[in-house]
């Protein structure tokens, strides 16, 4: 029924230049678009539009990002990406954290910004349309995983893997093209008060050796460094 | 002998601390008199009235209570600082409110009576002490004190008023006065006031009357304080001469003991050197006796030194038996001019038969040094007692010394019989008991066996030997003499012996302070790092002292935490680090003296505090549990040795940790300015290209067909690319600068750094192969890894523009011993040997060369080698066999420091 409405972005950007070049990009692929300047405004677009995804930029000259993330968290679960700057990961964490969906880093490419929207879109969609109705299985390239029967294959193979190892995969797979930090997945797998960032990294390394060709050059699980991992929901090649 | 040789010069300290105190120091004004009632609170009061009048902001920190009434109006109009009211043993007391006046820091205060003795349980002993925190707080004070109460003066005017004064007043706060202001009246003006009641209320007046305000009494302390502030003046007037010359002339030094009497010398010798203007040390010679002084007596000890201390003394503390070598050896080696002895006159004893008198000696054994002779007086009483006392200690009686005694003596009386059996004469017997004198007073503790056992050798003798036999009657005959020579060996033999013996004790005891110390310098000058010098010492204190320990580096005020250590049996050490006891701390370190148990100031800390001063200031203060018991003085002394040893080695890590810190900064300076430079000139040269080729576009529409049109838009494109990464690198080189020495490091898997990098150069070069090498085996570097990517990413970058298109770019990742290993193979052309040396710099002298070619590639490179250098690894290039260069750098593993 939503089906010919064109999605409707709101950008919450300071930046003149990046803003309409995002705009442009966006509006030519078929979206609309709201433009924000300060986050006062944001805010009060957002109540009146009620946008399908937000993107939201950290360092906004009235307020803090944050304090939106936080404010629009409060009553609504729309996606939102985060466009925050390079090199601090802290921020991007903490984004995460609050509930933002995704982030983004400047500068980027537009391929990345529209790969990032479709998946949030996906994402939210899909919660709205399973619920209670969870996927059996996933694929993306050769890997497949049956959630009913708890099998991993690989090119048609069986993958033998830990309990743990499975639950990790899983996780990742069920939130796959989001990036989920190293605190969200522990809290998922081990409980919340337990710091077990060696034991995720020991066995996300194993993970990689079984389901990877070359673990060095992973195609399935992607590192975000200082924040976390993100499972691929297609092949890039 | 060690005690001295390692101290930091005196003199520089002295000129670097009022060199210090010159900038901010409160002034001190002493309202100087006689007596009560000449009018100092008056003169005081006038000449803040004047103050306030003319616009400093004056505030009245403590008058006393009783003052009289004129005095009291001339307060109006005056801010006072009302006085808080401590109870001591159900008595109110009013006392001077030191912190509120710390806190409201005035201009001036006015604090009346400097010699008055705080109520217990106030933070200071003395007001002196107040004072002095509220001049070293910048607050200038005005005060009053009385001739009487001066330290240096207690005795003279003891022996004038036949009064004894306890509230005295140590003479350096006089000396740091800036201004001394006589207040002075006839003294028959004085005791017509002080018939008329205007000193004292009339139910007080009596007793005093009596005993101090008589006429003669009243000259002769006017005549003393008017010559004290002569004094005083004169000696401002010579005081330009450098410190350095006053030592070149006189030089005092006075001897003091366990005795009371000693108080009068350090007394003496203070005033003495001060009219000579010189300096002086008091020295305290520790020996056998040492050993068995009463708590009394450590107490006298400790008194005097504190005394001396307060007088301006350079305190010195010896080992050694004969207190007159050892005195004049210590007066040779430091240039002494003038020796100060008390004496008492000796009793005639059968030991100072023997001996030659301690002057004698001294004298003998310095001729060309004077020596003067204090007589003491009324100390005899109290002195003999304890020393009986501690000389019944050394002849404590063992049941084993008994036993030997007596079967030595049994078996020379049995040998004797079988001589006599042999007819062999008296005489040799008589050999036989000496000799078993001997060996009993060589073999037991103490005289007591060796004169017994004498005497009842010769009664033996007598009563089985001579004739007639079995009675003692040929004592008094021919036999006396054997007697006496018997006794006399057995007392010279135990002498020597108890001497002998003594003097190991105290030579191991010596030795063994002189080894801790020698082992803790060696320690210390093996020791770099604050934290390794704090943790040696508190080991050493902890099994030294066995006490608690807590060590303050920086001031406790600044919110850091003490080092504790705890002993085995001693208070929880974390007591030590409680904010009551950090403020004493704070306070030692503000005032660089000695506070807490055992002290006169703060007693009531569970602590005793101690300073470790260098060069005039605090590098950190150290607190040893009292909890148990209080140190006693040999602990302390011992405890300033260790001191003076941590004072050199915290400011040779302070020195060494400035100089690094010097080092690092202009290393990074020069870093940052190379950077500078290259950086002005490549990003101008892609700046260009985008400024121009967008130009172009903008105003040529219609002129340029689609492919030059597409040409230029893909040069933007590009440059920008380029422009991106430069920032990146620069923003990497910021997180350096920002976390200096340490990086914000958190382990990462070296496999996923690796892959990230790759993944973020694939994106940039879609079409060239990378092929990656990563270990079974996982492994775990801390690292900063955003800075780690980048790092990888420039290595690739390089790797791929300067090798050719349809080769492939390798990156391995491998173990190697305790390290990660990460290398980078293009098969480019490789290094020229040319370009070796500059690689890592980013200032090339072939610049112009290939300026444009290799753009960005040495900021790249010696940005890389920073980041390797901060995360303790080494980033090394060499050519390849078979063509290419190889980059690698290497990260110590998690666990490997």
């Amino acid at each position: 029924m939503k089906l010919d409405i064109k999605p409707l972005i709101l950008i919450i950007e300071d930046e003149e230049a990046i803003c309409s070049f995002i705009s442009a990009v966006l509006t030519s692929n078929d979206y609309h678009v709201v433009k924000a300047k300060t986050g006062k405004e944001g805010l009060s677009l957002f109540t009146s539009h009620i946008p399908d995804i937000v993107l939201l930029d950290l360092g906004l000259p009235d307020m803090d990002g944050m304090e939106i993330l936080k404010k629009i968290r409060n009553w609504s679960k729309i996606p939102i990406i985060v466009v925050s700057a390079r090199g601090h990961e802290r921020e991007k964490v903490a984004a995460l954290d609050l509930g933002a969906d995704d982030y983004i880093v400047k500068p980027f490419g537009t391929s990345e910004l529209l790969a990032r929207i479709r998946t949030a879109i996906r994402h939210s969609t899909q919660v709205i349309a399973m619920n209670g109705l969870e996927a059996e299985n996933f694929s993306v390239g050769n890997l497949e995983i049956d959630y009913n029967k708890r099998i991993v294959c690989r090119a048609g193979e069986n993958i033998h893997l830990t309990p743990i190892e499975y639950k990790i995969l899983v996780l990742l797979s069920k939130n796959a093209g989001k990036v989920l930090t190293h605190d969200f997945i522990i809290r998922e797998i081990w409980g919340i008060y337990t710091d077990e960032s060696h034991t995720l990294r020991v066995n996300m390394a194993n993970i990689r050796r079984k389901i990877e060709v070359n673990p060095g050059a992973p195609k399935y699980i992607l590192t975000e460094m200082g924040v976390g991992y993100r499972m691929v929901e297609e092949l890039s090649e | 002998m060690e005690s001295f040789d390692q101290r930091p010069d005196p003199e520089k300290i002295l000129e670097q601390i009022h060199a210090h105190q010159k900038q901010s120091m409160g002034k001190l004004k002493i309202f100087f008199g006689y007596a009560a009632g000449v009018g100092k609170t008056y003169a005081m009061l006038d000449d803040a009235q004047d103050r306030y009048r003319g616009g400093m902001d004056v505030v009245v920190g403590y008058i006393e209570p009783h003052t009289r009434p004129e005095t009291m109006q001339k307060l109006h109009g005056l801010p006072v600082i009302l006085p808080k009211t401590v109870s001591y043993r159900d008595i109110e007391l009013k006392e001077f409110d030191l912190d509120e006046a710390l806190k409201r820091k005035p201009e001036l205060i006015l604090v009346d009576e400097l010699a008055h003795t705080n109520a217990e349980g106030e933070r200071n002993k003395k007001r002196y002490q107040d004072i002095e925190e509220l001049l070293a707080a910048g607050i200038d004070v005005y005060t009053t004190v009385n001739v009487q109460h001066m330290e240096s003066l207690n005795d003279v005017v003891e022996n004038i008023t036949k009064i004894k004064i306890q509230e005295t007043v140590p003479d350096y706060i006089f000396d740091r006065a800036e201004e001394i202001k006589l207040v002075d009246i006839e003294p028959e003006e004085l005791l017509r006031r002080f018939e008329g009641g205007k000193i004292y209320r009339p139910d007080r007046a009596e007793n005093a009357l009596q005993n101090f305000f008589t006429r003669e009494n009243m000259r002769l302390l006017r005549e003393i304080s008017l010559r004290c502030t002569a004094d005083k003046i004169s000696y401002e007037n010579q005081n330009e001469r450098s410190l350095s010359d006053k030592m070149a002339n006189t030089k005092m030094l006075v001897c003091f003991g366990s005795s009371p009497s000693s108080a009068k010398c350090i007394r003496w010798t203070a005033r003495a050197a001060e009219a000579f203007h010189a300096s002086w040390v008091a020295l305290y010679v520790e020996n056998t006796e040492s050993e068995h002084l009463t708590p009394e007596q450590q107490k006298t000890i400790r008194a005097n030194i504190d005394l001396a201390e307060k007088l301006g003394a350079e305190i010195v503390n010896l080992t050694g038996h004969d207190i007159a070598v050892v005195i004049s050896e210590y007066a040779k080696l430091s240039g002494i001019t003038n020796i100060v002895i008390g004496k008492s006159r000796n009793k005639k004893t059968l030991k100072n038969l023997f001996d030659i008198d301690f002057e004698d000696k001294l004298i003998s054994l310095l001729p060309s040094i004077e020596i003067h002779i204090i007589p003491g007086t009324a100390v005899k009483r109290n002195y003999k007692k304890p020393y009986k006392k501690s000389r019944n200690k050394v002849f404590h009686f063992s049941l084993v010394d008994c036993v030997k005694s007596f079967s030595i003596l049994v078996f020379a009386t049995l040998l004797s019989f079988g001589l006599r059996r042999f007819d062999i004469m008296n005489q040799n017997i008589i050999m036989v008991y000496i000799f078993s004198v001997l060996l009993i007073s060589r073999v037991t503790e103490g005289y007591v066996y060796g004169i017994i056992s004498s005497v009842i050798s010769v009664l033996t003798f007598n009563f089985f030997f001579t004739e007639p036999y079995f009675t003692l009657d040929a004592i008094q005959s021919s036999y006396s003499l054997t007697f006496i020579v018997m006794l006399l060996v057995a007392l010279i033999t135990s002498t020597l012996t108890v001497r002998i013996k003594s003097e190991a004790r105290l030579a191991v005891k010596r030795e063994h302070r002189t080894e801790v110390l020698y082992e803790i310098n060696k320690k210390l000058l093996a020791t770099r790092d604050l934290d390794k010098i704090v943790s040696l010492m508190n080991d050493y204190v902890v099994r030294l002292f066995e006490r608690s320990i807590v060590f303050f580096t920086v001031d406790p005020e600044q919110g850091e935490n003490g080092v504790v250590m705890q002993a085995a049996n001693d208070i929880n050490a974390s007591v030590l680090n409680s904010p009551d006891e950090k403020a004493v701390a704070h306070w030692v370190f503000l005032n660089q003296k000695r506070a807490g148990a055992g002290t006169d100031t703060l007693m009531g800390a569970a602590a005793f505090y101690m300073p470790i001063i260098s060069q005039g200031r605090v590098l950190a203060v150290w607190g040893i549990s009292c909890a148990k018991e209080e140190l006693d003085h040999n602990a302390r002394l011992f405890l300033r040795m260790i001191a003076s040893q941590v004072a050199m080695a915290l400011e040779r890590q302070r020195l060494s940790d400035e100089q690094r810190n010097i080092m690092v900064e202009s290393e990074k300076e020069k870093m940052r300015s190379t950077l500078l430079r290259a950086i002005s000139h490549d990003l101008r040269t892609p700046l260009a290209g985008i400024l121009g080729a967008s130009s172009v576009i903008r105003e040529n529409k219609r002129g340029l067909d689609e492919a030059t049109r597409d040409s230029l838009i893909a040069n933007i494109q590009e440059e920008s690319q380029w422009l991106i990464r430069m920032v990146e690198n620069l923003l990497s080189v910021t997180r350096i600068n920002e976390n200096a020495s340490n990086l914000v490091m958190s382990p990462e898997a070296a496999e996923e750094v690796v892959g990230e990098a790759v993944s973020r150069i694939k994106l940039r070069f879609p079409r060239r192969e990378i092929i990656v090498h990563v270990p079974d085996e996982f492994l775990e570097v801390p690292m900063d890894g955003t800075l780690i990517v980048q790092v990888i990413m420039n290595l690739l970058e390089n790797a791929i523009k300067y090798s050719p298109d349809n080769s492939s770019v390798e990156i391995n990742l491998e173990k190697e011993g305790k390290c990660a290993k990460f290398e980078v193979l293009d098969r480019g052309k490789g290094i020229s040997n040319e370009d070796f040396p500059y690689l890592f710099t980013s200032n090339k002298p072939s610049d112009n060369k290939i300026a444009d070619a290799s753009r960005g590639m040495g900021i790249g490179l010696s940005i890389c080698k920073t980041i390797i250098n901060a995360h303790r690894g080494k980033l090394e290039v060499e050519n390849r066999n078979g063509g290419g260069a190889v980059f690698c750098f290497t990260l110590p593993l998690k666990g490997s420091e």
